[in-house]
């Protein structure tokens, strides 16, 4: 009985040593992700300080881990500690603000999805003596919340400037889907879509958290109405689902989206996605983080404190795809 | 058996002893592991993010003892803090109109989902994901129909403003300690609900329609009485905390609130009341609350990577709840009498 | 407290004549008499399905019969519900309807009728009252409890029947239904509720004891009634009937002795089908073969 079981476990063993000596993938896979990750970036000298940020973004989401990504190169560099923190409620993110200003940090970071209900907190924090900046959402608030600098895309701009290269392609009838119903960044963008475009804009709202929902419920709105002949996008992954739709509805829209991820870059190299606007979540994490540094050293601000610093619209299409691929596929684009 | 060990038994057998040794043991490690954790300020921070959760929590507590659930409790607080906003906002009224309607609105929601329970003897679970789902839908429908917006527009400068924020959104200082006012009024609210559950024959009524409805029913106790308004006093603090969440942050989200439900159930849950209701108490969902607000600030204080916030949330929750049970079977294991 | 007063003895407190009912077209119950008398306790007997719950849901008020008459107090009565039936002092005790079993035996006892201090809305439980009056009436009854704040499901199967059964004698019962009371116990626990159900016709209560078990009945019965399928089978006060007669008749009556006379004559295979065709219930099986 025992000598039975070991000699199964030594087959077992061999077996498996066999398959991974001899089945390994040359391309692709963990390997490969660690030979694009070379590159060590090197750190200032000066004193070690901690710096906030705090985001509204749901726990999971690439863009937000992007940001972060850039905010975690921007610390290193900077020789900070970084804490990272996130809460897409309003009042929790509140909350965060709160508790960055107990833990005494040096700069926070912080992103204005609701700039109106974060003044309270944030105006606790200047008190406090914490230098605040904003980043990604809020652009036509951090002015009035005393913020230093502010970093990021505004939302109509890149809506219209979305329609209008729609209108270039010649395209004639959008449907703008909308996978988180009440977000203000989504409405501004969608609004922008349609104020820019010449032809017709629709909004469809889908269940962003259930991507299967998110498949059917476009693919239904493609047959319904086979006159649509471009799908926008709010965010990569929903991007990506929709091609699956648009393939599955028969259909012969085109499909476009706001922001970027790994898997978006393969499909606009591949055709699958004619566009994305990228609004550099990376850029605006690092610039922020940035930022706290400069003025926590050598008291300067981007932006001198009037105007924002635009990290988009960017535009990646088939044009410029091979020199963003690289960076894409390190997940910092 | 001695009177002291029956004594000791009886203590471990209340609903709220197993929570109340799993936040003593979860504070005594924050503690240890968060120097920021250990300030007055961030007490006070973390009391502030239990007390919103935790006046919810209070009368969902009493429901799930009454023996039903509410899971449309989440988005009625979104609903009450967007009422109030447009009402006033649209008609330009004194913000105290909106705030009134917004109550009658709050507790009209209760008294629906108690009414189409009690008419249609579905089980809560349905009856109340329908109203959270209808709630959802008009949060986001209604205030686009009105607004134009998916938020509502500021009323930080309408009339009555800064007297409601006294009431719902103030701070109060205690010993150079800003408190929040919700604080207060959550441990106001607790004290009087533990007044009604064990002094009053409410309370005694609460207990039996959620341990034996058709015995209460049998003994005289009116049934559908005890659940519907049950259900409005779940609609009563759903307003209570949109009240604080409007003059708190001035404008409202209409997508605000998804999820809560869950949180508030998971609150009560864990100060051992029993999902199957009969069994249960006050100040468990108080522990409750403040174990979910002490761990959600504690990861941060304790700079956690915020990428496994939810996993040691869950997992600190789900410990508490083990050491709950475990009290809880030391102490109900048959006695010999 | 209420004592059977000089009406009672010449009107019985409830009685039944000729009481039938029918759901549909299948009839559950068809001509049936019984009468309850203060400080007696009628015993009605009969196997699963002979009518025995039916019997009850008309003398609680829960159903009305659609034959015969139901006298209470001797005045013909049509009842509209159980809390009729209620004020007129007659109180169902149902098995399983008996107590919530999570709640302390003092709140159980006064649930629905909490004694209170104080005016609206600042009116509060009086916790002292409740838990005296509590306990003098399960002393009463014999039940000495030394913790009152246990709750009812810590109690054994007997003291949880006997709590309900006190808890409708303080409420002002003068008629006690009780519905299969030692059904799910064992021996010793059923005799704790027997022992209650003679404290209480001793009290002067009239009580209708529902049982499958002959045994029980026997201990306790003034006056028997066995139903089969819906009719009256046996009706005979205690002084006319033995144990033996009882189990007899509840284990099937006349079919039994043509049964005793078939295995008598050793007919091996219609033995196996005659055993199970006369008595439904396997331990009314063994009471014959232990004879």
């Amino acid at each position: 009985m025992k000598r039975a079981h070991r000699s199964a476990l030594a087959a077992l063993v061999a077996a498996g040593a066999l398959l991974a000596a001899g089945c390994s993938s040359d391309s692709g896979g963990k390997a490969a992700q660690d030979r694009a990750e070379e590159g060590e970036v090197g750190q200032a000298d000066t004193p070690r300080m901690t710096v906030a940020l705090i985001t509204h973004g749901a726990p999971g989401d690439t863009f937000w881990d992007t940001v972060r990504e850039g905010a975690e190169t921007a610390a290193h560099k900077s020789n900070a500690e970084l804490i990272y923190s996130s809460d897409p409620s309003v009042s929790g993110q509140a909350n965060l603000i709160q508790n960055a200003i107990d833990q005494d940090v040096d700069g926070i970071a912080v992103s204005l999805a609701n700039p109106e209900g974060l003044s309270g907190a944030i105006a606790q924090a200047r008190e406090a003596g914490i230098p605040v900046v904003g980043l990604n959402s809020g652009m036509d608030a951090w002015r009035d919340l005393d913020l230093l600098s502010f970093f990021g895309q505004d939302e109509i701009v890149s809506g219209r400037a979305f329609g209008e290269r729609l209108d270039e392609i010649g395209a004639e009838h959008t449907v703008c889907v909308i996978h988180e119903q009440g977000n203000v960044g989504h409405e501004a963008r969608c609004a922008g879509v349609a104020e820019a475009f010449d032809g017709e804009t629709e909004v469809l709202y889908v269940e962003g958290a259930d991507m299967p929902s998110v498949r059917s419920t476009i693919e239904a709105k493609l047959r319904q109405d086979d006159s649509i002949d471009y799908v926008v996008a709010l965010g990569a992954p929903f991007a990506l689902t929709a091609v699956d739709s648009v393939a599955d509805a028969g259909s012969d829209a085109e499909i476009a989206t706001f922001d970027l991820n790994t898997e978006l870059v393969t499909s606009i190299e591949e055709g699958d996605i004619q566009f994305a606007v990228d609004q550099q979540p990376y850029l605006q994490g690092y610039l922020a983080i940035d930022c706290l540094w400069l003025y926590h050293t050598n008291g300067n601000f981007s932006g001198g404190g009037e105007q924002p610093v635009l990290t988009g619209p960017a535009f990646v299409d088939g044009e410029n795809i091979d020199t963003i691929a690289d960076f894409a596929r390190n997940g910092t684009r | 058996m001695t009177t002291t060990t029956q004594r000791v038994r009886r203590v471990l057998a209340r609903p709220e002893t197993g929570a109340l040794i799993g936040a003593l043991a979860v504070y005594a490690f924050f503690f240890a592991v968060a120097p920021t954790f250990r300030q007055f300020d961030s007490l006070a921070t973390v009391l502030y993010q239990s007390s919103t959760l935790g006046i919810m929590g209070l009368s969902v507590a009493l429901l799930m003892i009454g023996g039903e659930f509410d899971l449309s409790a989440g988005v009625a607080v979104t609903t009450s803090s967007l009422t109030a906003s447009m009402f006033a906002f649209q008609l330009t009224l004194n913000v105290w109109m909106g705030v009134l309607v917004a109550l009658v609105l709050a507790l009209a929601i209760g008294a629906f989902n108690g009414i189409m329970l009690v008419k249609t003897g579905l089980p809560s679970f349905l009856i109340t994901l329908g109203t959270f789902l209808m709630l959802q839908g008009l949060n986001l429908a209604v205030t686009k129909a009105i607004t134009g917006h998916v938020a509502t527009d500021s009323i930080r400068d309408m009339d009555g403003f800064d007297q409601a924020r006294d009431l719902f959104a103030s701070s109060v200082s205690i010993g150079g300690t800003g408190i929040r006012i919700t604080v207060l009024w959550w441990l106001g609210f607790a004290l009087l609900a533990t007044w009604v559950l064990l002094r009053t024959t409410y309370g005694n009524w609460i207990f039996a329609v959620g341990g034996h409805r058709d015995s209460a029913r049998a003994v005289g106790v009116p049934v559908t009485f005890v659940k519907v308004s049950l259900f409005m006093l779940v609609g009563f603090t759903a307003w209570f905390v949109g009240m604080h969440q409007l003059f708190a942050f001035n404008t409202i989200q209409s997508g605000g609130g998804v999820g809560n439900e869950l949180l508030y159930i998971a609150a009560a849950v864990i100060g051992g009341c029993l999902l199957t209701g009969g069994f249960g108490s006050i100040p468990g969902p108080v522990i409750g609350a403040f174990l979910f607000g002490m761990v959600s600030q504690g990861i941060v204080y304790a700079n956690w990577d915020a990428d496994w916030f939810m996993f040691f949330l869950g997992s600190v929750l789900l410990l508490a709840t083990l050491l709950n049970l475990y009290v809880r079977k030391q102490a109900t294991t048959r006695r010999l009498t | 407290m209420t004592g059977p007063g000089p009406s009672a003895v010449a009107a019985p407190l409830v009685e039944l004549r000729g009481v039938g009912k029918s759901y549909g077209t299948i009839r559950a119950l068809h001509d049936v008499d019984l009468t309850v008398r203060a400080g007696e306790v009628a015993c009605v007997l009969g196997d699963n399905g002979a009518g025995k719950s039916t019997l009850i849901k008309i003398i609680s008020g829960l159903h009305r019969h659609s034959e015969g008459e139901l006298r209470i107090d001797g005045e013909p009565v049509r009842l509209g519900g159980p809390r009729e039936a209620l004020r007129r002092g007659i109180a169902a005790v149902y098995q399983d309807l008996a107590t919530v079993t999570l709640m302390p035996v003092w709140r159980n006892f006064f649930l629905g009728s909490e004694l209170t201090r104080g005016r609206w809305p600042f009116q509060w439980l009086d916790i002292p009252g409740m838990r005296r009056v509590a306990d003098g009436e399960l002393r009463a009854m014999g039940i000495a409890l030394d913790d009152l704040d246990q709750p009812v499901g810590s109690l054994s199967g007997g003291q949880r029947q006997s709590v309900a059964i006190a808890r409708a004698i303080h409420f002002g019962a003068r008629v006690l239904i009780l519905d299969e009371p030692t059904a799910a116990l064992g021996v010793r626990q059923s005799g704790v509720v027997l022992k209650y159900i003679a404290a209480a016709r001793e009290r002067g209560l009239g009580v209708v004891l529902i049982t499958h078990n002959p045994h029980h009945a026997h201990l306790v019965g003034d006056h028997f009634t066995v139903l089969r399928l819906g009719e009256v089978e046996l009706s005979a006060p205690r002084a006319d009937v033995t144990l033996d007669d009882l189990t007899l008749h509840m284990a099937g009556g006349a079919e039994l002795a043509v049964l005793e006379r078939e295995l008598a004559n050793g007919t091996t295979d219609s033995t196996a089908d005659g055993t199970t065709d006369g008595t439904t219930d396997g331990t009314d099986g063994e009471d014959v073969t232990e004879r």
